[in-house]
């Protein structure tokens, strides 16, 4: 019989005892240390128009009034199936996304047009002179309980919104996506542009887990609706 | 079986008339929401697939005359999660369907709800204007 002496004996019932200790411990996330866990599948609350939760419009400069007033619907680079974007991606509504995490890369899967983004966290930093993408490059790092996305290098083909929202190439996005709990986050992000923005402005949403998987979604499968669009111009 | 299916669509229909309808592009470039249609018909077609379901329904006009419409519906991911599947309008169905018709003319209508002979209905949102939005 192995006699167990007192010290190596309360080592085995801490050690037996941690997955229940730390799945009572209230923590936000599911690991004992570490970063918080945000793997699962999510979704904000559908945002059409992105001034109603900022709550009047973004301070836009001349030349960005000025194209949101002319702009059409008709003109979404959504409409026409390109990618959705970073942010507008996250505020998708109906259509969910899944965060994969690991150490050194955090990626979001939008059910969208089945696009990705990838978020580097092995403490990289931007690439000096990024070539302009839909998604752009973005780096993380952790504070406490908030992951902390910057992104550049975007190209400016992508609306911010159904309401066209625009922006230039010179975009520069600051997400928080923030663990409440292990069904909710919070999501905090900051647009600043200033091209089509007199200053940056940030804009919050509630994010809850959905229980869903991915599913499929091809814009292009069986379009056909871009013969019978007409401009409007009914939002102004 | 068949009517706790349909009492479980008919809760995810609820459901739709509040929330909006997926799209990829916005209502109003597409259809008249002035416009208001009540057509009947015998389904010969379903296309359960992306962006739009669509589904294509003989209709007679007033002369005897057979017109084949198309209707548009949310996407299939969004439908199936609400408790849709690719067989729940199927080619033989007769229905009714509310909506609202295409700007440009053609027999194109933005589906609001389709009911059944026996007074089932199923709801898809689509021409429920206000909640009609691309995603």
């Amino acid at each position: 019989m192995i006699r167990l002496s007192r010290p190596p004996l309360i080592a085995v019932i801490a050690f037996l005892a941690l997955p229940f200790l730390t799945a009572c411990s209230g923590r936000t996330g599911a690991q004992a240390s570490g970063p918080p866990d945000l793997n699962g599948v999510w979704s904000a609350p559908f945002t059409p128009d992105i001034s109603k939760p900022l709550g009047h419009q973004p301070p836009f400069t001349p030349y960005a009034a000025d194209l949101f007033k002319k702009e059409d619907e008709i003109d979404d680079p959504l409409t026409q199936c390109l990618p959705i974007g970073p942010a507008r991606g996250i505020q998708a509504g109906l259509m969910p996304f899944q965060i994969v995490q690991t150490p050194a890369v955090t990626a979001v899967l939008f059910e969208n047009q089945r696009t990705f983004r990838i978020i580097n966290t092995d403490g990289r930093s931007h690439p000096s002179d990024p070539d302009p993408s839909w998604f752009g490059d973005s780096i993380g790092h952790w504070e406490g309980d908030t992951l902390v996305v910057d992104t550049v290098g975007l190209n400016d083909r992508t609306w911010l919104d159904t309401a066209g929202h625009q922006h230039s190439d010179q975009l520069h996005l600051v997400e928080r996506f923030q663990k409440i709990d292990k069904d909710n986050l919070k999501w905090t992000v900051t647009f600043e542009d200033p091209k089509f923005y007199t200053e940056p402005w940030s804009v919050t949403l509630p994010v809850k887990r959905q229980n869903t998987e991915i599913m499929s979604y091809s814009c292009e499968e069986n379009e056909k609706d871009r013969a019978h669009l007409r401009r409007t111009n009914t939002k102004k | 079986m068949r009517s706790t299916f349909f009492s479980a669509l008919a809760l995810a229909s609820a459901f739709l008339f509040a929330a909006p309808v997926v799209a990829h592009h916005g209502f109003s470039v597409e259809f008249d929401g002035t416009k208001p249609v009540t057509l009947t018909g015998v389904v010969t077609r379903m296309e359960f697939m992306n962006p739009h379901i669509y589904f294509y329904v003989d209709v007679k006009d007033a002369s005897g005359k057979v017109v084949n419409w198309a209707f548009e519906g949310s996407p299939p991911n969004i439908l199936y999660r609400q408790g849709w599947r690719k067989d729940t309008v199927k080619p033989g169905d007769m229905v009714t369907v509310k909506g609202f018709r295409a700007r440009d003319g053609a027999h194109l209508v933005a589906c609001n709800t389709i009911t059944f002979p026996d007074g089932r209905q199923l709801t898809l949102g689509a021409g429920n204007v206000k909640g009609y939005d691309k995603n």
